[in-house]
């Protein structure tokens, strides 16, 4: 199956089901500045799936972030920084704690599950989640639609490809970028349970096929919004920095409260609000 | 303008402190440890066996963890424990066994691999029965990293004399309460960004999660204030600190969020044993990584010398 009809099928799929979000409120995370819900969703499956919701008090619209659920079984909620600044909401896909009715993530494991099929691994259902929570923050009145943001590693490249309507796109990590050579690099988790499942008898080429159709670089030329991509290697990124349209790159200095302070003044410049550091000096 | 190292962190001592952490380690020793061990091909390598390792801990629960071995050397192996972080599950630690060590990688109760009866959630460990020290989620998980350790001290391939506690985060702050309660078994601590040091004055430095789960807990129960102080004193790293014995590598972040800076000076000024501090300007809750794991990786080199 070719790649654009591989995703376009995911669409079809994710048209034909309702989301029927549902939200409440949360009293012990809602403060003054702004009014907390969790919020179920159904995705691809059908599966229920799990966000949390913040949206600031005050005369809205406000600017829109989606963060795209990151690599293990817990997402952090997020920060009260950025709840009284934008209407945020975190997604915990499927399998993930707190949408994990009916299964479970292991980890290891959940990277390669049923990846020897494109049809059948697990990472198709999960960018469908973070379609469909993309879809359902950009329909809230609450969110500026000229700007909307969507932060997170490949998946944010993803979503951001696949659906119109982020003018800013902040990468901070790469998972399925180029994670057949990655994998050769350490026994370090998670791309080491590409490493093991070989062992267990799975082919190189199966592996390779079904990653191929998460991998950035072939999502990166439909990214309509600004990007920054935060870097360790820009070299080792060349491709995707290539494929993506006027990104900007940040060197990451590993001095993480430089790079957490950064990020976050890059995202609230383009997001007209203030920026803020999680440090309070 | 903070001043971090020398602002001033206060934990009231329970008179019953060490009573009650008896208790626990007493309760404990009525279950036998019964490891059970199945090797784990596919994830073995050819420098490093796995297996999946469980034991019975605190209230008879069976707590899962992996447990890696070098195949080069002879046995015995100096023994680590790895201990994870509050979000984190524990990864499979083939790179410390590459190291020369026998490493368990634990998932204490209510991680993945763990939460079959206990399973409070993330967030909600925190925060679980804060009202009552006996009840407290806490309380079993601390003494889960306990077990580990026990575990690893009955192993025939590991050397009982060189074993060590590694974590950062939550597992720095556990390095810190098994070295207390272990004190004649543990060679060396390695505890990155240390959690659970000060947990009373955490909140109220920062809005970071974990420490803002007692926030959210105080906005709705403000008149619990008192029961969860008292309860939180008797699981305070700085309560467990003047315990531990075997010298202790400290890192810290001089911006860290989560884990404010002034809770793990507050630590390292309230160990009375042989303590090495690295501080990092500018750095976060990662506290000088990827850096600072030289440093790590030497120190516990120094005291567990593996490959001797």
């Amino acid at each position: 199956m070719t790649f654009d009809a591989y995703w376009a099928a995911v669409d079809e799929e994710l048209a034909a089901i309702p989301g029927r979000p549902v939200l409440d409120v949360v009293p012990a995370r809602t403060t003054d500045e702004a009014t907390f819900s969790t919020v179920r969703i159904t995705s691809t499956g059908p599966y229920r799936v799990y966000g949390n919701l913040s949206i600031p008090k005050g005369d809205g619209p406000f600017p829109g972030l989606l963060v795209t659920p990151r690599y293990g079984s817990v997402n952090n909620i997020p920060h009260p920084n950025d709840r009284s600044r934008y209407v945020v909401l975190s997604l915990m896909h499927r399998g993930q704690r707190l949408a994990d009715e009916g299964f479970a993530a292991a980890y290891p494991g959940l990277l390669t599950m049923h990846v020897d099929d494109p049809q059948t691994y697990v990472y198709r259902g999960i960018a469908a989640d973070c379609l469909r929570a993309a879809e359902f923050l950009l329909g809230l009145t609450e969110v500026d639609p000229a700007r909307v943001a969507v932060t997170g590693d490949d998946l944010a490249v993803l979503t951001a490809a696949r659906r119109p309507g982020f003018s800013t796109v902040r990468v901070t990590d790469l998972l399925f970028y180029r994670a057949m050579e990655a994998r050769l690099k350490s026994c370090m988790y998670p791309l080491e349970e590409l490493n093991d499942h070989l062992r267990g008898g799975s082919s190189t080429s199966a592996l390779s096929t079904t990653l191929s159709y998460f991998d950035p670089s072939r999502h990166a030329p439909a990214v309509t919004g600004r990007t920054l991509l935060a870097v360790d290697d820009a070299e080792w990124c060349e491709s995707l920095l290539s494929a993506l349209p006027d990104p900007e790159v940040y060197q990451v200095t590993h001095l993480d409260g430089t790079d957490n302070d950064f990020l976050d003044a890059w995202l609230a410049e383009r997001s007209g609000v203030p920026a803020m550091s999680k440090f309070v000096a | 303008m903070r001043d971090p190292e020398n602002a001033t962190v206060e934990v009231e001592l329970p008179a019953d402190f060490d009573d009650f952490w008896a208790a626990g380690l007493a309760d404990c020793a009525c279950y036998p440890l019964d490891p059970v061990l199945t090797e784990m091909p596919t994830l073995s390598t050819d420098t490093v066996i796995v297996y999946d390792l469980r034991f019975t801990s605190y209230g008879g629960l069976r707590i899962a963890a992996w447990y890696a071995v070098p195949r080069a050397g002879t046995a015995p192996y100096p023994g680590l424990v790895t201990i994870p972080g509050y979000i984190s599950e524990p990864t499979v630690p083939k790179e410390w066994a590459e190291l020369g060590y026998a490493t368990l990688a634990i998932a204490p109760r209510g991680k993945l691999r763990s939460n079959d009866v206990f399973n409070p959630g993330y967030p909600g460990l925190l925060t679980h029965n804060i009202v009552d020290p006996n009840t407290y989620g806490y309380r079993g998980f601390y003494l889960d990293v306990v077990r580990a350790v026990e575990v690893l001290l009955d192993r025939p391939d590991v050397d009982n004399l060189r074993i060590g506690l590694q974590g950062s985060s939550q597992g720095g702050g556990l390095g810190i309460s098994t070295a207390a309660l272990l004190p004649d078994a543990i060679r060396c601590v390695a505890a990155g960004a240390p959690y659970l040091c000060g947990i009373m004055t955490a909140p109220t430095l920062t809005r970071s999660y974990p420490y803002e789960e007692i926030n959210e807990y105080l906005r709705i129960h403000p008149k619990d204030v008192d029961r969860v102080r008292e309860t939180v004193a008797y699981y305070d790293g700085l309560n467990f600190a003047p315990k531990v014995q075997a010298p202790t590598l400290i890192y810290l972040g001089l911006e860290d969020d989560v884990c404010p800076p002034e809770t793990g000076f507050a630590l390292h000024r309230t160990l009375t044993c042989e303590t090495t501090l690295h501080t990092y300007p500018h750095c976060a809750h990662h506290a000088g990584l990827p850096d600072v794991m030289r440093v790590v990786e030497d120190f516990l080199a120094e005291h567990l010398t593996p490959g001797r």
